[in-house]
């Protein structure tokens, strides 16, 4: 089964968005703001219950949609307002984050089924601007030659995942290409790219990319090879603050759980929570959208969408209703 | 000083406010037969511009930024600096400048000249000092977030420019105020003081802008209130200072004017130096924001979410610790102006019982804010003011007319003032085309935020002016100040912040924002909760079934008093660190909202400068200008520990803090206010 997860407009939510100084680039921003949500609509749908009528394991049909093989947490028929403004008021960027040890064949579907999901959440026909992050790209400031072992595959890494090549990124280019083809998307962007992979992947692109977006981490140093480099190609140098592991894995079934911190969407594995969802969470990809109203400067609407693949435990396959008492 | 020019998107009113000036102005007890005239036909042309304007709609965000100079002349032989009153000849010389005309910069008063829209050069203003000076840049500013880096770079052209049009030996410097402004020779030229206008025995009348709608303004006030203003300021008491301090420059021995009796009748306070002329105030210079809403539903939202933002930042600005000479023991200008525009009378302040006067007035025209003013469902009734003066004729006639409730409060409070200057020639008929006698109170009521209609025959749309800041010595400073003011807006518009807090607890801060050192030592209430929440909002689409939702309790108010509570300004700039769920501060607000747009790496590098000297100035790391000119006076060779800032002081002060417009202490003079490396 396929879980569409989102955060529907996070603008004016509250705390969720804020940055803790105590908490250095983290991914908070999409969780705090996936469970307000989900939070949210679970209390908005709640059945009334009674001592007579106790809550039931599946109360989170109330408030997610099922359609087809796809679980949408919440239900995107009640949380999706579009914009307020004419289209052409609006600068709408989208950023993809592709999740590592994903097979890139996959990538295709994902980034128009992406598109799509925001397209559909804004009410809209176009983007301006969609930034493609691959795993396990990290650009370093302090260190110019950080992307300098593209192509070797000996040093060890600290990111979850080793850097994808360049065929393979390519692989991927070509789909946003398309999308760009057919006017969909404005412009391309890449994020985390230092001047050696630009170097590799810009004589083989068609589209070629407006905009890389780095990371500065508070330190306001970029080198300077970087900047002569993007100055040269006409390609922007904008600032993030996204992690770049978005979606660490366990971090979903946290969320949609039955523990303490989860919206019991999820059953326990070591329970009998029958009502519940049953497998492994598996992550796919995640997209962040903004909208911002241009000569004004106001973020209208942002927001998140997290797909991840619930697959059932191997011992199950054959009734996953049912499930042994112990793990 | 604070806007007697009503500035920027100004310049439109600027160049109408003045020019409808040329006339004859009514001697006080004239004026005051003709106030109900004038307000009434003020109101008027209120509704006419309203229902004109009410309507405008995505006007996009432009606003503009307007630094004040003292001009000032060194006499390097002598060692002494002293005020020019030049301001109409460096006027002229800038208006009659062919270059800077073709670029399209003005002065918009001196009837020359046809600025171009499309050009940038900056424009000058007169003000109500004649030493003073007002530059704004040549066209507003947008959010491009490149274009606000244009910001500084431009302060620093408007500087050279008029520093270009003045003699050798003047300069103009950002100084809130002129260190022995009110003692003998402080003018250049000089002049006798007492003189019909001002009647002031410590300034000449010429110290004022000659142009007749000031010193008649100056004069009427005087004459409304019944004697002279009385600023009285708290003298610092160092060591040495006498105690009880008696303000050693009162001569009370002086009989040309009636008001010369003020001093023998107690308008001199032990402990206070003692001032008495609307130029010590008005003279002041400030750093003010002005911000084009959207629509005036978004002005009249920013219009209250800025105001408890005034008093923090006045506290953050802090630059006017010495008077006439002495060092004060306050931090900021801002009840100095109050006091030197209060026109009120003995009963109006409730000095005598009322009997001629329609009601007691709690402050000055010059005060915080005492309304709000927003169409929003978190506007709750307990924030405003009950004992609020309003003119209740007034305020039905705008009702009549269609305008709200809240509103038309909003304009009966300010409308409960008398207009000071009054034209012979603007009394003939009823323009409804101009706005003349609406200008007339609104730009006479000087509170710490402002709103603005949109001016008529223009694209002009509702703005909103935020006015408590001081001027910084520095252009990096103002602009640091001026483009986090415009983030801030931004932030509150996206978030959709929440920052109400009862009036009276703003007008509370206001008076705290005084102390010294208040940015270090006091605390303000302040909001605990900035977030409203909106995002929860259940949609419209209806769910069928069992899958309705349950009806949301309507989100139950707590006490008010749970809302805010005492915060320093580091908590409210930087957060309150100790706790999960305080205040997050505004600049992480306004961090999380630079995260959400796409920002280049150079214009987010240069944003980390004016946020980094903002985030120090409100931890202590880094030196108010306040802090520096105290700290500068008291380590001074020649200062005795008795308070007393001689002439050689001032022209040290002076000298260094023109050196630091330069170098930005980076030479290591005022080093205190821009880095911790020292």
């Amino acid at each position: 089964m396929k879980l569409v997860l989102s955060t529907s407009n996070i603008m004016g939510r509250g705390p969720t968005v804020m940055r803790r100084p105590t908490i250095e680039k983290s991914n908070a921003e999409l969780t705090n703001t996936l469970r307000a949500n989900f939070t949210a609509q679970k209390e908005l749908y709640k059945p009334a219950h009674t001592i007579d009528s106790p809550n039931t394991n599946s109360d989170f049909k109330a408030w997610t949609q099922q359609i087809g093989s796809t679980l949408y947490i919440p239900s995107l028929e009640n949380t999706e307002t579009g914009l307020i403004e004419e289209r052409a008021q609006y600068d709408i960027t989208v950023k993809l984050f592709f999740l590592p040890n994903i097979p890139a064949s996959r990538r295709r579907a994902q980034a128009k089924e992406a598109v799509d999901f925001v397209l559909n959440a804004l009410k809209v026909t176009s983007i301006d601007l969609l930034i493609v992050s691959f795993p396990g790209i990290a650009f370093d400031a302090d260190d110019e030659d950080s992307d300098s072992d593209v192509d070797s595959s000996e040093e060890a890494h600290s990111s979850p995942a080793d850097p994808e090549d360049i065929p393979t990124m390519l692989e991927t280019w070509r789909t946003l290409e398309e999308l760009h083809d057919v006017g969909v998307i404005g412009k391309l962007g890449l994020a985390e790219f230092g001047t050696q992979r630009l170097n590799k992947l810009l004589p083989q692109t068609r589209v070629r990319p407006s905009v890389n977006q780095i990371n500065l981490r508070d330190c306001c140093v970029v080198p300077k090879p970087l900047i002569l480099f993007a100055k040269k190609e006409k390609i922007e140098l904008l600032t993030h603050n996204d992690c770049t592991d978005i979606l660490p894995r366990g971090t979903l079934r946290e969320l949609l759980g039955s523990g303490q911190h989860g919206v019991e969407v999820l059953a326990d594995p070591n329970t009998e929570d029958a009502g519940r969802l049953d497998g492994d969470v598996e992550p796919e990809f995640v997209v962040k959208y903004t909208a911002v109203i241009k000569d004004r400067g106001v973020v209208e609407n942002k927001g998140y969408f997290a797909v991840a693949e619930l697959k059932a435990s191997p011992d199950m396959n054959e009734n996953p209703r049912k499930r042994p008492l112990e793990a | 000083m604070p806007s007697i020019s009503l500035a920027f998107i100004f310049v439109q009113t600027h160049v109408s406010f003045l020019t409808s000036a040329l006339g004859t102005p009514l001697e006080w007890p004239e004026a005051k037969k003709i106030a109900n005239q004038v307000r009434g036909w003020g109101i008027e042309q209120l509704l006419t511009t309203w229902r004109r304007a009410k309507g405008k709609e995505r006007d996009a965000l432009l606003w503009g930024d307007e630094v004040e100079y003292l001009v000032v002349c060194f006499d390097e032989e002598n060692r002494r600096v002293r005020l020019s009153l030049r301001q109409a000849d460096i006027l002229q010389a800038l208006a009659e400048d062919e270059k800077l005309l073709k670029q399209g910069g003005s002065v918009p008063d001196v009837q020359t000249g046809n600025p171009k829209p499309e050009k940038c050069a900056p424009t000058f203003h007169p003000e109500f000092g004649r030493f003073m000076l007002e530059a704004t840049p040549g066209k507003p500013w947008g959010i491009g977030f490149k274009e606000l880096l244009d910001v500084e770079p431009d302060m620093k052209w408007r500087r050279q420019i008029a520093k270009e049009h003045m003699g050798g030996t003047e300069y103009p410097i950002t100084l809130t105020t002129f260190p022995r402004l009110g003692r003998p020779d402080c003018t250049v030229p000089s002049y006798e003081t007492s003189g019909p206008k001002l009647r002031s025995q410590f300034l000449p009348d010429e110290i004022a802008n000659p142009h007749i709608r000031f010193p008649t303004l100056a004069a009427n006030i005087r004459w409304r209130r019944g004697r002279k203003v009385q600023v009285n300021v708290p003298v610092f008491h160092d060591s040495q200072t006498p105690r009880p301090f008696k303000d050693p420059t009162v001569d009370y021995d002086l009989h040309k004017w009636p008001e010369d009796d003020d001093v023998r009748n107690g308008a001199v306070k032990d402990e206070y130096i003692h001032m008495d002329a609307m130029a010590f105030g008005m003279g002041s210079c400030c750093l003010q924001i002005t911000f084009q809403a959207k629509s005036i539903d978004e002005g009249r939202k920013m219009y209250d979410q800025l105001s408890p933002l005034g008093p923090i930042f006045l506290a953050l600005t802090a630059a006017t610790p010495v008077y006439k000479g002495f060092l004060a023991d306050t931090d900021v200008r801002w009840n100095q102006i109050s006091r030197a525009v209060d026109d009120r009378t003995a009963e109006e302040l409730g000095e005598k019982p009322l009997q001629n006067d329609r009601w007691r007035i709690p402050k000055s025209r010059y005060a915080s804010n005492s309304t709000y003013i927003a169409n929003d469902p978190r506007l709750r009734k307990e924030y405003l003011d009950p004992d609020l003066i309003v003119d209740g004729d007034l305020k039905q006639r705008l009702v009549q007319g269609g305008m709200d409730d809240l509103l038309a409060t909003h304009f009966a409070h300010l409308f409960i003032r008398d207009p000071i200057v009054v034209f012979a020639e603007d009394l003939k008929e009823l323009d409804l085309e101009k706005v003349d006698h609406f200008e007339n109170l609104q730009s006479t009521n000087w509170q710490h935020m402002r709103f603005k209609p949109p001016p008529a025959g223009s694209d002009i749309g509702w703005r909103v002016e935020f006015r408590s800041m001081e001027i910084q010595i520095t252009d990096f400073e103002n602009a640091a100040f001026a483009i986090f003011i415009v983030l801030i807006t931004r932030a509150i518009l996206s978030f959709d912040l929440n920052f109400y807090m009862p009036i009276a607890r703003v007008t509370e801060n206001m008076e705290t924002a005084h102390a010294r050192d208040a940015v270090l030592s006091s605390v303000f209430h302040f909001r605990k909760n900035p977030f409203s929440g909106r995002g929860l909002r259940p949609s419209s689409v209806p769910v069928s079934g069992s899958n309705s939702p349950t009806s949301r309790p309507s989100s139950p108010f707590g006490p008010v008093e749970d809302e805010y509570e005492l915060m320093t300004v580091n908590e409210i700039i930087n957060g309150q660190q100790n706790t999960s769920d305080g205040f997050p501060g505004l600049i992480p607000l306004v961090e999380s909202y630079l995260d959400s747009m796409n920002i280049d790496v150079e214009t987010r590098c240069e944003f980390a400068r004016y946020l980094d000297v903002i985030r120090k100035r409100a931890d202590g790391r880094l030196w108010t200008a306040a802090r520096w000119i105290r700290h500068f006076v008291r380590t001074h060779p020649d200062y005795q520990q008795d308070s007393v800032v001689t002439e050689g002081m001032e022209y040290d002060l002076v000298k260094a803090a023109e050196d630091i417009t330069v170098h930005e202490g980076k030479n290591g003079v005022g080093i205190e206010m821009f880095s911790t490396k020292r």
